[in-house]
Protein backbone atom coordinates (compact mmCIF):
# COMPACT_ATOMS: atom_id res chain seq x y z
CA UNK A 1 0.00 0.00 0.00
CA UNK A 2 2.77 2.44 1.08
CA UNK A 3 4.72 1.42 -2.00
CA UNK A 4 1.76 2.49 -4.18
CA UNK A 5 1.50 5.86 -2.38
CA UNK A 6 5.23 6.50 -2.83
CA UNK A 7 4.93 5.51 -6.46
CA UNK A 8 2.14 8.06 -6.97
CA UNK A 9 4.11 10.76 -5.14
CA UNK A 10 7.12 10.01 -7.32
CA UNK A 11 4.95 10.07 -10.44
CA UNK A 12 3.39 13.44 -9.54
CA UNK A 13 6.85 14.85 -8.79
CA UNK A 14 8.05 13.75 -12.20
CA UNK A 15 4.96 15.25 -13.86
CA UNK A 16 5.48 18.50 -11.89
CA UNK A 17 9.11 18.68 -12.94
CA UNK A 18 8.35 17.95 -16.55
CA UNK A 19 5.66 20.67 -16.64
CA UNK A 20 8.18 23.18 -15.29
CA UNK A 21 10.64 22.12 -17.94
CA UNK A 22 8.03 22.45 -20.66
CA UNK A 23 7.22 26.00 -19.55
CA UNK A 24 10.84 27.06 -19.67
CA UNK A 25 11.31 25.34 -23.01
CA UNK A 26 8.45 27.43 -24.38
CA UNK A 27 10.69 30.50 -24.20
CA UNK A 28 12.18 30.59 -27.66
CA UNK A 29 15.57 32.33 -27.70
CA UNK A 30 15.99 34.90 -30.46
CA UNK A 31 19.34 34.63 -32.16
CA UNK A 32 21.21 37.70 -33.35
CA UNK A 33 20.58 41.32 -32.52
CA UNK A 34 16.90 41.81 -33.23
CA UNK A 35 15.74 45.23 -32.14
CA UNK A 36 12.19 45.46 -30.81
CA UNK A 37 9.86 47.36 -33.16
CA UNK A 38 8.52 50.71 -31.98
CA UNK A 39 5.62 50.62 -29.56
CA UNK A 40 3.84 53.79 -28.52
CA UNK A 41 0.33 53.36 -27.21
CA UNK A 42 -2.09 54.78 -24.65
CA UNK A 43 -3.01 52.90 -21.49
CA UNK A 44 -6.54 52.72 -20.08
CA UNK A 45 -6.02 56.05 -18.30
CA UNK A 46 -5.01 57.81 -21.51
CA UNK A 47 -1.31 57.96 -20.61
CA UNK A 48 1.09 57.33 -23.49
CA UNK A 49 3.75 54.65 -23.05
CA UNK A 50 6.74 54.38 -25.34
CA UNK A 51 8.77 51.16 -25.20
CA UNK A 52 12.01 53.05 -25.71
CA UNK A 53 11.43 54.86 -22.39
CA UNK A 54 11.91 51.50 -20.65
CA UNK A 55 15.42 50.92 -21.98
CA UNK A 56 17.59 49.52 -19.20
CA UNK A 57 14.74 47.30 -17.96
CA UNK A 58 13.58 43.85 -18.93
CA UNK A 59 10.18 44.27 -20.61
CA UNK A 60 7.56 41.64 -21.29
CA UNK A 61 5.50 42.85 -24.26
CA UNK A 62 2.42 40.72 -24.49
CA UNK A 63 -0.30 40.80 -27.16
CA UNK A 64 -3.57 39.59 -25.69
CA UNK A 65 -7.35 39.95 -25.92
CA UNK A 66 -10.32 39.30 -23.65
CA UNK A 67 -11.73 36.80 -26.18
CA UNK A 68 -8.57 34.71 -25.86
CA UNK A 69 -9.09 32.00 -23.22
CA UNK A 70 -5.39 31.35 -22.39
CA UNK A 71 -4.79 35.12 -22.09
CA UNK A 72 -7.53 35.44 -19.47
CA UNK A 73 -6.28 32.41 -17.60
CA UNK A 74 -2.65 33.46 -17.32
CA UNK A 75 -3.16 37.10 -16.26
CA UNK A 76 -3.41 36.42 -12.52
CA UNK A 77 -0.01 34.69 -12.75
CA UNK A 78 1.38 37.87 -14.30
CA UNK A 79 0.32 39.77 -11.17
CA UNK A 80 2.21 37.23 -9.06
CA UNK A 81 5.16 37.55 -11.43
CA UNK A 82 5.34 41.28 -10.74
CA UNK A 83 5.63 40.53 -7.01
CA UNK A 84 8.22 37.80 -7.53
CA UNK A 85 10.40 40.01 -9.74
CA UNK A 86 10.86 42.24 -6.69
CA UNK A 87 13.43 44.99 -7.23
CA UNK A 88 14.49 43.72 -10.64
CA UNK A 89 14.01 46.49 -13.23
CA UNK A 90 11.08 44.89 -15.02
CA UNK A 91 7.95 46.06 -16.78
CA UNK A 92 4.97 44.35 -18.39
CA UNK A 93 3.26 46.08 -21.32
CA UNK A 94 0.17 44.04 -22.19
CA UNK A 95 -1.16 45.23 -25.56
CA UNK A 96 -4.84 44.54 -26.14
CA UNK A 97 -5.45 43.39 -29.70
CA UNK A 98 -8.00 45.66 -31.29
CA UNK A 99 -10.74 45.78 -28.67
CA UNK A 100 -12.55 48.82 -27.31
CA UNK A 101 -12.20 50.12 -23.76
CA UNK A 102 -15.77 49.02 -23.11
CA UNK A 103 -14.81 45.46 -24.01
CA UNK A 104 -11.60 45.44 -21.96
CA UNK A 105 -12.61 47.29 -18.78
CA UNK A 106 -14.92 44.64 -17.23
CA UNK A 107 -12.12 42.06 -17.41
CA UNK A 108 -9.55 44.53 -16.09
CA UNK A 109 -11.85 45.41 -13.17
CA UNK A 110 -12.08 41.72 -12.38
CA UNK A 111 -8.38 40.80 -12.65
CA UNK A 112 -6.93 44.13 -11.43
CA UNK A 113 -3.64 43.83 -13.32
CA UNK A 114 -0.64 45.24 -11.47
CA UNK A 115 0.96 46.08 -14.79
CA UNK A 116 0.24 48.30 -17.78
CA UNK A 117 -2.55 47.50 -20.23
CA UNK A 118 -2.10 49.27 -23.55
CA UNK A 119 -4.87 49.76 -26.08
CA UNK A 120 -4.37 49.27 -29.82
CA UNK A 121 -7.82 49.55 -31.31
CA UNK A 122 -6.45 50.07 -34.84
CA UNK A 123 -4.08 47.10 -34.58
CA UNK A 124 -1.10 49.01 -35.99
CA UNK A 125 1.42 47.57 -33.52
CA UNK A 126 0.04 44.07 -34.09
CA UNK A 127 1.09 44.23 -37.75
CA UNK A 128 4.46 45.81 -36.99
CA UNK A 129 5.27 43.19 -34.38
CA UNK A 130 4.06 40.40 -36.70
CA UNK A 131 1.58 38.87 -34.29
CA UNK A 132 -0.75 36.25 -35.71
CA UNK A 133 -1.96 34.46 -32.59
CA UNK A 134 -2.69 35.22 -28.95
CA UNK A 135 -1.16 35.38 -26.48
CA UNK A 136 2.09 36.28 -28.22
CA UNK A 137 4.94 37.36 -25.96
CA UNK A 138 8.23 39.13 -26.50
CA UNK A 139 10.89 39.41 -23.79
CA UNK A 140 12.94 42.55 -24.41
CA UNK A 141 16.35 42.85 -22.80
CA UNK A 142 17.68 46.03 -21.15
CA UNK A 143 19.45 46.83 -24.47
CA UNK A 144 16.12 47.03 -26.31
CA UNK A 145 16.71 43.78 -28.23
CA UNK A 146 14.26 40.88 -28.36
CA UNK A 147 15.76 38.05 -26.29
CA UNK A 148 12.92 35.51 -26.26
CA UNK A 149 9.51 34.97 -27.78
CA UNK A 150 6.78 32.78 -26.42
CA UNK A 151 3.42 31.73 -27.79
CA UNK A 152 0.56 30.43 -25.64
CA UNK A 153 -0.54 30.70 -22.04
CA UNK A 154 1.91 29.89 -19.25
CA UNK A 155 2.21 30.32 -15.50
CA UNK A 156 4.36 33.42 -15.52
CA UNK A 157 5.27 33.17 -11.86
CA UNK A 158 7.05 29.82 -12.23
CA UNK A 159 10.46 29.88 -10.56
CA UNK A 160 12.22 28.92 -13.76
CA UNK A 161 10.77 31.79 -15.78
CA UNK A 162 11.42 34.27 -12.98
CA UNK A 163 15.05 33.14 -12.76
CA UNK A 164 15.52 33.48 -16.52
CA UNK A 165 14.09 36.99 -16.54
CA UNK A 166 16.10 38.07 -13.52
CA UNK A 167 19.25 36.74 -15.19
CA UNK A 168 18.44 38.86 -18.22
CA UNK A 169 18.36 42.01 -16.09
CA UNK A 170 21.95 41.47 -14.80
CA UNK B 1 -64.82 37.17 -42.30
CA UNK B 2 -62.13 36.24 -39.77
CA UNK B 3 -62.31 32.59 -40.84
CA UNK B 4 -61.81 33.55 -44.49
CA UNK B 5 -58.68 35.47 -43.53
CA UNK B 6 -57.27 32.44 -41.72
CA UNK B 7 -58.07 30.16 -44.68
CA UNK B 8 -56.33 32.57 -47.09
CA UNK B 9 -53.33 32.73 -44.77
CA UNK B 10 -53.10 28.93 -44.68
CA UNK B 11 -53.39 28.77 -48.47
CA UNK B 12 -50.58 31.31 -48.87
CA UNK B 13 -48.47 29.35 -46.43
CA UNK B 14 -49.12 26.09 -48.27
CA UNK B 15 -48.15 27.71 -51.59
CA UNK B 16 -44.96 28.97 -50.01
CA UNK B 17 -44.07 25.60 -48.53
CA UNK B 18 -44.77 23.75 -51.76
CA UNK B 19 -42.07 25.83 -53.51
CA UNK B 20 -39.43 24.70 -51.04
CA UNK B 21 -37.99 21.33 -51.91
CA UNK B 22 -36.92 19.16 -49.02
CA UNK B 23 -33.41 17.97 -48.37
CA UNK B 24 -32.49 14.78 -50.22
CA UNK B 25 -29.64 12.36 -49.62
CA UNK B 26 -27.49 11.54 -52.61
CA UNK B 27 -24.67 9.01 -52.77
CA UNK B 28 -21.62 9.67 -54.90
CA UNK B 29 -19.60 6.59 -55.65
CA UNK B 30 -15.95 7.51 -56.10
CA UNK B 31 -12.94 5.23 -56.60
CA UNK B 32 -12.00 5.69 -52.95
CA UNK B 33 -15.31 5.79 -51.07
CA UNK B 34 -19.07 6.07 -51.18
CA UNK B 35 -19.81 9.64 -50.08
CA UNK B 36 -23.17 10.62 -48.64
CA UNK B 37 -24.21 14.08 -49.75
CA UNK B 38 -27.00 16.14 -48.20
CA UNK B 39 -28.56 18.00 -51.14
CA UNK B 40 -30.77 21.06 -50.69
CA UNK B 41 -32.21 21.41 -54.19
CA UNK B 42 -33.01 24.77 -55.74
CA UNK B 43 -34.02 26.07 -59.15
CA UNK B 44 -31.30 28.72 -59.51
CA UNK B 45 -28.13 28.32 -61.55
CA UNK B 46 -25.73 28.46 -58.57
CA UNK B 47 -24.60 25.44 -56.59
CA UNK B 48 -22.71 25.79 -53.32
CA UNK B 49 -20.59 22.77 -52.50
CA UNK B 50 -19.64 22.71 -48.82
CA UNK B 51 -17.22 20.47 -47.02
CA UNK B 52 -18.32 20.47 -43.41
CA UNK B 53 -16.63 17.15 -42.57
CA UNK B 54 -18.81 16.81 -39.54
CA UNK B 55 -20.43 13.41 -39.86
CA UNK B 56 -23.78 15.06 -40.47
CA UNK B 57 -23.94 16.97 -37.19
CA UNK B 58 -23.81 20.53 -38.47
CA UNK B 59 -27.14 22.03 -37.40
CA UNK B 60 -26.36 25.69 -38.19
CA UNK B 61 -24.96 24.83 -41.61
CA UNK B 62 -28.03 22.74 -42.43
CA UNK B 63 -30.40 25.58 -41.51
CA UNK B 64 -28.31 27.95 -43.63
CA UNK B 65 -28.34 25.49 -46.52
CA UNK B 66 -32.13 25.24 -46.33
CA UNK B 67 -32.44 29.02 -46.27
CA UNK B 68 -30.12 29.38 -49.28
CA UNK B 69 -32.09 26.76 -51.19
CA UNK B 70 -35.27 28.74 -50.51
CA UNK B 71 -33.50 31.69 -52.16
CA UNK B 72 -32.56 29.64 -55.23
CA UNK B 73 -29.02 28.55 -54.31
CA UNK B 74 -28.63 24.77 -54.38
CA UNK B 75 -26.42 23.41 -51.60
CA UNK B 76 -24.54 20.12 -51.45
CA UNK B 77 -22.94 18.99 -48.20
CA UNK B 78 -20.80 15.90 -48.64
CA UNK B 79 -19.88 14.06 -45.44
CA UNK B 80 -16.24 13.39 -46.12
CA UNK B 81 -15.37 12.18 -42.64
CA UNK B 82 -18.23 9.70 -42.60
CA UNK B 83 -17.29 8.44 -46.07
CA UNK B 84 -13.82 7.53 -44.88
CA UNK B 85 -14.84 6.65 -41.30
CA UNK B 86 -12.50 9.28 -39.95
CA UNK B 87 -12.74 11.00 -36.54
CA UNK B 88 -13.51 14.72 -36.34
CA UNK B 89 -9.94 15.85 -35.72
CA UNK B 90 -7.71 18.09 -37.79
CA UNK B 91 -5.32 15.29 -38.72
CA UNK B 92 -8.17 13.49 -40.53
CA UNK B 93 -7.99 16.09 -43.31
CA UNK B 94 -4.74 14.57 -44.56
CA UNK B 95 -6.53 11.22 -44.98
CA UNK B 96 -9.16 12.61 -47.34
CA UNK B 97 -7.92 12.03 -50.89
CA UNK B 98 -7.99 15.02 -53.21
CA UNK B 99 -9.36 12.75 -55.98
CA UNK B 100 -12.53 12.14 -53.97
CA UNK B 101 -13.16 15.85 -53.62
CA UNK B 102 -12.54 16.47 -57.32
CA UNK B 103 -14.90 13.58 -58.14
CA UNK B 104 -17.62 15.37 -56.15
CA UNK B 105 -16.84 18.65 -57.90
CA UNK B 106 -17.20 16.85 -61.26
CA UNK B 107 -20.57 15.48 -60.15
CA UNK B 108 -21.72 18.93 -59.06
CA UNK B 109 -20.69 20.48 -62.38
CA UNK B 110 -22.79 17.88 -64.23
CA UNK B 111 -25.88 19.78 -63.00
CA UNK B 112 -24.90 22.59 -65.39
CA UNK B 113 -24.91 25.08 -62.52
CA UNK B 114 -22.08 27.40 -61.52
CA UNK B 115 -20.27 25.67 -58.68
CA UNK B 116 -18.80 27.52 -55.70
CA UNK B 117 -16.87 25.80 -52.92
CA UNK B 118 -17.26 26.66 -49.25
CA UNK B 119 -15.53 25.46 -46.08
CA UNK B 120 -14.62 26.75 -42.65
CA UNK B 121 -11.67 26.53 -40.26
CA UNK B 122 -9.00 23.95 -41.14
CA UNK B 123 -11.39 22.30 -43.64
CA UNK B 124 -10.62 25.19 -45.99
CA UNK B 125 -7.39 23.36 -46.84
CA UNK B 126 -9.47 20.66 -48.53
CA UNK B 127 -11.07 22.98 -51.04
CA UNK B 128 -7.82 24.79 -51.83
CA UNK B 129 -6.13 21.46 -52.41
CA UNK B 130 -8.99 20.22 -54.60
CA UNK B 131 -9.25 23.49 -56.57
CA UNK B 132 -5.56 23.41 -57.39
CA UNK B 133 -5.81 19.79 -58.56
CA UNK B 134 -8.95 20.58 -60.58
CA UNK B 135 -7.15 23.36 -62.44
CA UNK B 136 -4.31 21.11 -63.58
CA UNK B 137 -6.62 19.46 -66.12
CA UNK B 138 -8.93 20.81 -68.80
CA UNK B 139 -12.21 20.88 -66.85
CA UNK B 140 -15.15 23.24 -66.68
CA UNK B 141 -14.03 25.81 -64.13
CA UNK B 142 -15.22 26.10 -60.56
CA UNK B 143 -16.61 29.62 -60.12
CA UNK B 144 -15.05 30.53 -56.77
CA UNK B 145 -14.57 29.68 -53.12
CA UNK B 146 -15.71 31.06 -49.78
CA UNK B 147 -13.30 30.45 -46.91
CA UNK B 148 -14.91 31.11 -43.54
CA UNK B 149 -12.37 31.88 -40.78
CA UNK B 150 -9.71 29.78 -42.52
CA UNK B 151 -7.16 28.13 -40.23
CA UNK B 152 -4.31 27.42 -42.60
CA UNK B 153 -1.14 27.77 -40.52
CA UNK B 154 1.24 24.87 -40.94
CA UNK B 155 2.41 25.32 -37.34
CA UNK B 156 1.68 27.72 -34.53
CA UNK B 157 3.08 31.06 -35.70
CA UNK B 158 6.19 32.21 -33.85
CA UNK B 159 5.72 35.75 -32.50
CA UNK B 160 7.64 38.19 -34.68
CA UNK B 161 7.95 35.88 -37.67
CA UNK B 162 5.89 35.49 -40.84
CA UNK B 163 3.59 32.49 -40.50
CA UNK B 164 4.04 29.39 -42.61
CA UNK B 165 0.92 28.16 -44.36
CA UNK B 166 -0.13 24.67 -45.48
CA UNK B 167 1.07 23.69 -48.95
CA UNK B 168 -2.35 24.19 -50.58
CA UNK B 169 -2.21 27.96 -49.99
CA UNK B 170 -1.26 29.96 -53.08
CA UNK B 171 -1.68 27.10 -55.56
CA UNK B 172 -5.08 27.88 -57.09
CA UNK B 173 -6.34 30.63 -59.42
CA UNK B 174 -9.86 30.43 -57.99
CA UNK B 175 -11.54 33.73 -57.00
CA UNK B 176 -11.68 33.63 -53.21
CA UNK B 177 -13.80 35.34 -50.57
CA UNK B 178 -12.32 35.29 -47.06
CA UNK B 179 -14.55 35.82 -44.03
CA UNK B 180 -13.04 36.26 -40.59
CA UNK B 181 -14.42 37.09 -37.16
CA UNK B 182 -13.55 40.45 -35.64
CA UNK B 183 -12.87 38.93 -32.22
CA UNK B 184 -10.11 36.51 -33.09
CA UNK B 185 -6.34 37.06 -33.38
CA UNK B 186 -6.57 35.56 -36.86
CA UNK B 187 -8.12 38.77 -38.18
CA UNK B 188 -4.69 40.36 -37.92
CA UNK B 189 -3.28 37.76 -40.28
CA UNK B 190 -5.92 38.33 -42.94
CA UNK B 191 -3.75 40.60 -45.12
CA UNK B 192 -0.83 38.18 -44.98
CA UNK B 193 -3.07 35.24 -45.85
CA UNK B 194 -4.73 37.18 -48.71
CA UNK B 195 -1.30 37.98 -50.10
CA UNK B 196 -0.25 34.31 -49.95
CA UNK B 197 -3.51 33.14 -51.57
CA UNK B 198 -3.00 35.58 -54.46
CA UNK B 199 0.36 34.07 -55.41
CA UNK B 200 -1.05 31.90 -58.22
CA UNK B 201 -3.40 34.54 -59.53
CA UNK B 202 -6.44 34.24 -57.27
CA UNK B 203 -8.52 37.35 -56.90
CA UNK B 204 -8.99 37.53 -53.11
CA UNK B 205 -11.51 39.64 -51.22
CA UNK B 206 -11.65 39.63 -47.45
CA UNK B 207 -14.23 40.87 -44.97
CA UNK B 208 -14.24 40.98 -41.19
CA UNK B 209 -17.49 40.17 -39.41
CA UNK B 210 -17.57 42.46 -36.36
CA UNK B 211 -18.21 41.25 -32.81
CA UNK B 212 -17.93 37.51 -33.52
CA UNK B 213 -15.23 35.00 -32.70
CA UNK B 214 -13.94 32.35 -35.04
CA UNK B 215 -16.16 29.23 -35.32
CA UNK B 216 -19.00 31.44 -34.07
CA UNK B 217 -21.72 29.21 -35.48
CA UNK B 218 -20.27 26.10 -33.85
CA UNK B 219 -19.93 27.55 -30.35
CA UNK B 220 -21.85 26.33 -27.30
CA UNK B 221 -21.15 29.64 -25.53
CA UNK B 222 -22.24 31.87 -28.42
CA UNK B 223 -23.00 35.46 -27.40
CA UNK B 224 -25.87 37.61 -28.69
CA UNK B 225 -23.89 38.94 -31.69
CA UNK B 226 -22.79 35.43 -32.65
CA UNK B 227 -26.36 34.13 -32.41
CA UNK B 228 -27.58 36.97 -34.65
CA UNK B 229 -24.84 36.43 -37.26
CA UNK B 230 -25.47 32.67 -37.20
CA UNK B 231 -29.15 33.27 -37.90
CA UNK B 232 -28.17 35.56 -40.80
CA UNK B 233 -25.50 33.28 -42.25
CA UNK B 234 -27.39 32.66 -45.48
CA UNK B 235 -27.33 36.42 -46.08
CA UNK B 236 -23.61 36.49 -45.35
CA UNK B 237 -23.00 33.77 -47.92
CA UNK B 238 -25.16 35.52 -50.51
CA UNK B 239 -23.12 38.69 -49.99
CA UNK B 240 -19.96 36.62 -50.46
CA UNK B 241 -21.35 35.17 -53.70
CA UNK B 242 -22.11 38.71 -54.81
CA UNK B 243 -18.48 39.68 -54.26
CA UNK B 244 -17.44 36.60 -56.22
CA UNK B 245 -19.48 37.80 -59.18
CA UNK B 246 -23.06 36.57 -58.62
CA UNK B 247 -24.91 39.86 -59.08
CA UNK B 248 -28.37 38.32 -59.50
CA UNK B 249 -28.73 36.49 -56.16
Amino acid sequence: MYKQVYLFILLFSIIGLSQGTVQAANLKPVTGDVAAPALTLKDLHGEIHDLKDYKGQVVLVQFWATYCGPCRKEMPSMNKMMTKMGDTPFKILAVDMGESEAEVKPFVDEVKPEFTILMDEEGKSIEEWRVFAAPSNFIIGPDGKIKYTLFGGVEWDSDELIEKLKALAK
Amino acid sequence: MMNLKIVLLYMALLLLVSNVQAKVIKHIETAEADIEVRVFPADGDVLLLGFPCDEGKSIAEEKTAQSLAEDGVEVWMPDMLGGFMLPKVRSSLADIPTETITAIIAEALKTGKKVYLIASGPDTELILRAASEWETEDHDPVAGAILMFPRLFKDTPVPGQAPEYVDAVGKTRLPIMLLEGGRTPNRWGLNTLSHELQKNGSDVTSKIIPKVRGYFFKRQDANRSEDVVTSQMAGLIKVSLFYLGEKEI
